[in-house]
């Protein structure tokens, strides 16, 4: 019932000890509260003056506002604890994300880990909020109630006790029923909300083929059917609350009407009678609210393990087994790949075999059809993938993977779309020296060849860039990840990934011009299928299916005729006139 | 409040709901009312029921009528409240199809302009969003405000009837917990909630920019900045959650201190008013626990009504909706065609100063084929706009055999053919995707277009062959067989002229080699234009034309730009890798 995981959380036994005793509190509180109550109706019932009243109505009042001014004490005391888990939560979460690297976003989507952050770990925080506090009720004060009951009259509370088992009975097996319904019905329900919005974004070829007005009716009519096969599944999920409604109702007036007859047989008085009937509804009240809750639990309770499932990774290890010097990289050192495997996961083999050896500052070209492994190969250059198998040599250091500190100082790594940050483009420039200065960041826009569309923004360097503010093209965008390169002499090595596939020829050709400079005095590492590219290389890896199927010299490659020559060839293609 | 009443001023989304279902409305009100009156109703009689029974009647059946009620109450409860979810669900459900597809039409007929203005397709998620929470506007705030209304109503004349100066105490007693403090919660979480959407946007773009450029701050090596960056919101949310929670556990607690005073009144009434026999002493223990039943009710209505600020932003989205269809001249039909013709085209997009194109004319003739080269940015796609009719020229004009496009608007998918760089396959078989270009193909004629465009041989190798599903946005297909699948539909759609835009700008060199041969051979009959980034295949054309700036600037066919242009020379020898 109660989540064994909320009990590791640092702080939260002491608090949930304290709550315990305020429930219990409580509870005498509500039992004080019927008790009064009742001596006050039974007074009057007798016809007794109206000013007998006013002592059990008073003492009715104090625990009346005590029962709820312990509701918010219980919850004061809790606050603290819930706020300082979760404000943990979710800055361990950030800290997790950094450590474990862009690959659990790549696996978990960045949407996904985006409403983890957020949404998810609010979640986390009604549910701690909640599952405490209700627990606590449900096994504390039906219980103290019904001692209560049993002093005054055995047989009602025997009655209330045999119920109990009865309505969580029925609870768990109409409840598992309706659950396992109900959660297909929601996988159902993602499913055509999706199908709605893909629809949404489909138009513009729905328009295309001159269907977008007969398009209307078939929204309509999945939307019904879709009506219809949620208000079957509802129908039996509701059946779960309704009979937990049923017998807590039903036994209330049971009760009611075995008073009844105790009364008139004499078996009972009035004052133990309506004491009975008056706790009756707070016997059920913890497993009612229990119950209506059940899904904000449930959302809680998956967030938390999403969450959990992220902060429990393991972070590699031997991150500092190269030594750290400036410039990290420099003309006479090398780095060694021997037999290398990388793979997505344990059972997947990616890249098979990857033997290479490149020193000082050559241009390495990579190339090979989509598919062929020349992303996943950057990755694990930039150490962002750990190799399965195989050894890998830097600086004449044996490490087993890249993801060390004093590489991760080494390197640029320039995708086909390098992330533009939600910030002024001087911080985009800056991004990775944040301490340089404005003509430092100016000279380098300069080399990147920005000076003029610098020189067109209403802000120039303090305009905002990024998502949601100034469009910045493809072609620019490569310019400012080449102007981090020039702000940043230390990193000695860039791994370009297809950094030029989605531009056109003509402004390829120009960037080009500008990127040939940046290669000076780097290793570079360059994927592309961009064939013309492999002119400025002097080692190229040829890729085919994870495996490097040949590597040379372009010179070299060039006279062996082999799979350089003919996946040349091919890309030529049709392009031969 | 103000806002509360200027949000509905010109709803058009939600009331017009209210009035059209209204039978099915009342009946979810009656139910609602129902199932709390009958849990009152339990209290009261029970109550009745022992005192009764405690004067000792002589005969059972003296109290037969308490004790068959007790048992009617008691399934009533449950009863009504089940029949009441399972109304108030459909209700929605069913305002929801509505829903959808109004929000379909909306955005149907605004579709070039929800593209030009949103380019991503996060907006359309919004709204969809939205519809899902008016569906919660209704179950969570309208409906439990309004059955409490009518318990409170209902309670206070039930009262009234034996005393109107104590009808009167309990109507401003109560009406503090169901009218005072609904509103102040409505004001207070009115207050906050600016900030509060402020903190959370700032936020969610910081994680969500934190998250997307991770590999940069991974290299960066900034890993305290990270951190840092993040403090000061996580601590603004937390305040903010913090002053959200004090407010509810005050509110709460002032509901259950007037809740307490009011049956204290009660109790205290009733002594007065029921102390002449034992007959009327009876009542006292009904009137003092049947209020006992409605704190739920009544506390859920301010609850409900704080939820307000979300709904109202989706409220007034959906009803900024322009739902009027575009004003459309009057269409009409042409034959065969013969010729599609830009003569001295000028445009400028509404609002914008800079001339997108300047000067361009443009004659083709069936079957010839054009290719459209150009930086991005020089008017590529607004050109293909121009000639789709989506856009007007400002001066100059676009016909097809001498008729405005403008006016064959309706005869547009038999015009035109489309394939662009994300051709859109919906969740469904590739049979049925395919047959999207002539829903009256019979099932041979789709698969003799799978056939031309060479998929056959995979379709077959699927263990569902046709009936395959493609899933969500086509995702089980590679770039190169969805837009293959795309072209299927074009062909059977058998438009005469056909529009590529940039269809090859996300495929590998070999995909895409082999991807333009197919299409250039099945659409040899065809006129085509196509928009390229760069020149791959470019000798499947009989002209190139270069834009710069909105106006041409190279053109020729290919042999020619390279036997006498030098620049087309060297792009052409760049691009295969010279």
């Amino acid at each position: 019932m109660i989540d064994q995981r909320v009990f590791k959380f640092p702080g939260v036994k002491p608090a949930a000890a304290v709550m315990a005793v305020l429930t219990v509190i409580q509870a005498i509180m509500i039992i004080l509260q019927a008790q009064y109550l009742s001596m006050a109706i039974v007074h009057l019932w007798k016809q007794q003056p109206i000013g007998i009243i006013v002592a059990p109505l008073a003492v009715f009042a104090v625990a009346f506002l005590g029962r709820h001014l312990l509701t918010i004490l219980k919850d004061w005391l809790l606050y603290p604890f819930v706020e300082k888990t979760t404000k943990t939560l979710r800055k361990q979460f950030m800290a997790k994300l950094f450590d474990l690297g862009p690959s659990v976003v790549a696996e978990k989507g960045t949407g996904n880990v985006v409403t983890m952050g957020l949404e998810g770990i609010d979640k986390i925080q009604t549910y701690l909020m909640m599952i405490i506090g209700k627990v606590l009720d449900l096994s504390i004060t039906p219980w103290l109630i019904l001692i209560y009951i049993a002093i005054i009259q055995w047989k009602e509370a025997l009655f209330l006790l045999a119920i109990y088992p009865l309505i969580i009975f029925f609870m768990i097996i109409l409840g598992l029923a309706a659950q396992a319904k109900a959660d297909k019905q929601y996988a159902g329900y993602q499913r055509l909300s999706n199908h709605f919005v893909d629809t949404l974004r489909g138009l513009p070829t729905l328009k295309q083929l001159g269907l977008n007005e007969t398009y209307a009716d078939n929204v309509y009519h999945v939307s019904e059917d879709y009506r219809k096969k949620t208000m079957a599944t509802l129908t039996i999920a509701m059946t779960s609350t309704f009979a937990l409604d049923f017998f807590t109702t039903l036994s209330i007036a049971i009760i009611a009407v075995f008073l009844g007859f105790g009364l008139m047989n004499s078996t009972i008085q009035l004052l133990p009678a309506l004491v009975i009937l008056t706790l009756a509804p707070d016997y059920f009240a913890p497993i009612r609210n229990f119950a209506n809750d059940y899904h904000a639990t449930l959302n809680g309770k998956n967030a938390l393990t999403a969450v959990l499932d992220v902060l429990q990774r393991q972070t590699p290890s031997d991150r500092e087994l190269l030594s750290d010097r400036n410039p990290v990289w420099q003309d006479d050192d090398a780095l060694k790949f021997d037999h290398v495997n990388v793979g997505y996961s344990a059972d997947d083999t990616t890249l098979q075999d990857i033997s290479f050896d490149v020193h000082g500052f050559q241009k390495v070209g990579i190339i090979g059809a989509s598919g062929s492994g020349k992303s996943t190969l950057i990755n694990t250059l930039g150490g962002f993938l750990s190799p399965q198998a195989g050894d890998i040599n830097v600086r004449g250091t044996q490490v087993p993977h890249l993801d060390q500190k004093a590489w991760q100082r080494s390197f640029f790594y320039i995708p086909q779309a390098p992330y533009l940050f939600h910030a002024s483009l001087r911080d985009n420039l800056a991004f990775y020296s944040p301490d340089a200065n404005d003509a430092a960041v100016n000279a380098a826009a300069a080399k990147a060849g920005l000076t003029d569309w610098i020189a067109s923004l209403p802000d120039g360097l303090n305009t905002p860039i990024g998502e949601g503010a100034r469009g910045v093209s493809g072609g620019q965008a490569q310019r400012i990840a080449l102007a981090r390169a020039f702000l940043d002499d230390s990193r000695r090595i860039l791994l370009f990934d297809e950094p030029t596939a989605h531009l056109d020829i003509e402004t390829e050709v120009e960037l080009k011009q500008t990127m040939l400079p940046v290669f000076d005095h780097h290793l570079v590492f360059f994927a592309t299928h961009r064939l013309h590219w492999m002119n400025e290389m002097d080692y190229i890896l040829v890729m085919d299916h994870g495996k490097i199927v040949e590597q040379g010299t372009p010179a070299e490659l060039q006279q062996r005729d082999g799979a350089y020559v003919r996946l040349r060839s091919e890309m030529e293609g049709a392009t031969v006139k | 409040m103000k806002g509360f009443f200027a949000t509905f001023k010109n709803d058009h989304w939600v009331m017009p709901y209210l009035r059209r279902y209204r039978k099915l409305l009342a009946l979810v009100l009656f139910l609602g009312f129902m199932t709390y009156f009958c849990g009152a109703a339990l209290m009261f009689n029970s109550g009745y029921l022992i005192s009764r029974a405690a004067t000792h009647p002589y005969n059972i059946l003296m109290i037969y009528v308490p004790i068959v009620l007790a048992r009617a109450f008691g399934i009533g409860r449950p009863a009504f409240r089940y029949a009441e979810r399972l109304t108030s669900h459909n209700w929605v459900l069913r305002i929801v199809s509505d829903f959808r597809k109004r929000l379909y039409q909306a955005v149907e007929k605004q579709a070039v302009a929800i593209r030009q203005t949103h380019q991503t397709g996060d907006v359309l998620s919004i709204l969809a969003e939205d519809i899902d929470h008016i569906e919660n506007l209704y179950l969570r705030t309208v409906f439990p405000l309004v059955i409490g209304w009518l318990l409170y109503l209902f309670v206070v004349i039930g009262i009234g009837y034996f005393s109107w100066p104590f009808g009167l105490l309990m109507l401003l007693l109560l009406g503090v917990i169901v009218i005072v403090m609904p509103l102040l919660s409505v004001a207070v979480n009115g207050r906050r909630e600016f900030q509060a959407r402020q903190v959370q946007r700032q936020f969610y773009t910081q994680l969500t920019d934190a998250v997307l450029g991770l590999g940069d701050w991974l290299i960066s090596g900034r890993r305290h900045d990270f951190l840092q960056q993040q403090d000061a919101p996580i601590d603004e949310i937390a305040a903010l959650r913090r002053a959200d929670h004090h407010f509810q556990w005050w509110r709460n607690f002032a509901i259950q201190f007037v809740f307490g005073a009011a049956v204290i009144f009660l109790v205290w009434w009733a002594g007065v008013m029921f102390t002449h026999n034992q007959a009327e002493a009876n009542w006292v223990a009904a009137f003092g626990l049947a209020l006992f039943p409605t704190v739920d009710p009544f506390s859920e209505m301010s609850q409900g009504v704080s939820e307000w600020p979300v709904y109202r932003d989706s409220i007034q989205r959906v009803n900024a909706l322009d739902e009027n269809a575009p004003v459309k001249v009057t269409q009409t039909k042409i034959g065969a065609l013969a010729e599609l013709k830009l003569d001295h085209v000028q445009f400028t997009y509404a609002g914008a100063k800079r001339q997108v194109i300047d000067d361009l004319s443009l004659t083709l003739h069936p079957g010839e084929k054009l290719a459209l080269l150009g930086p991005s940015g020089t008017g590529k796609s607004t050109l293909l706009k121009l000639i789709l009719g989506d856009e007007r020229p400002s001066s100059g004009s676009v016909t097809l055999n001498g008729e405005p496009i403008a006016r064959l608007q309706d005869q547009r998918a038999q015009l035109f053919g489309v394939l662009d760089q994300q051709p859109y396959l919906f969740n469904t078989t590739v049979m049925n995707n395919v047959r999207l270009g002539n829903l009256n193909a019979t099932d041979d004629e789709v698969r003799a277009a799978i056939k031309a465009v060479e998929l056959d041989d995979l379709i077959a190798s699927l263990p569902e062959g046709y009936n395959t599903e493609v899933q969500e946005a086509g995702s089980r297909f590679s770039g190169g067989e969805r837009q293959r699948l795309s072209l299927a539909r074009i062909l059977l759609q058998d438009a005469p002229i056909i529009i590529l835009d940039e269809p090859t700008v996300s495929l590998d060199p070999i995909t895409e080699q082999h991807l333009l041969d197919t299409v250039f051979s099945v659409l040899h009959d065809k006129t085509i234009i196509w928009v390229t980034h760069h020149l791959a295949g470019i000798n499947h054309v009989d002209q190139v034309r270069f834009i710069e700036d909105g106006h041409f600037d190279m053109q020729g066919t290919p042999a020619d730009l390279y036997r006498d242009n030098a620049r087309f020379q060297s792009l052409y020898d760049l691009d295969r890798g010279r």
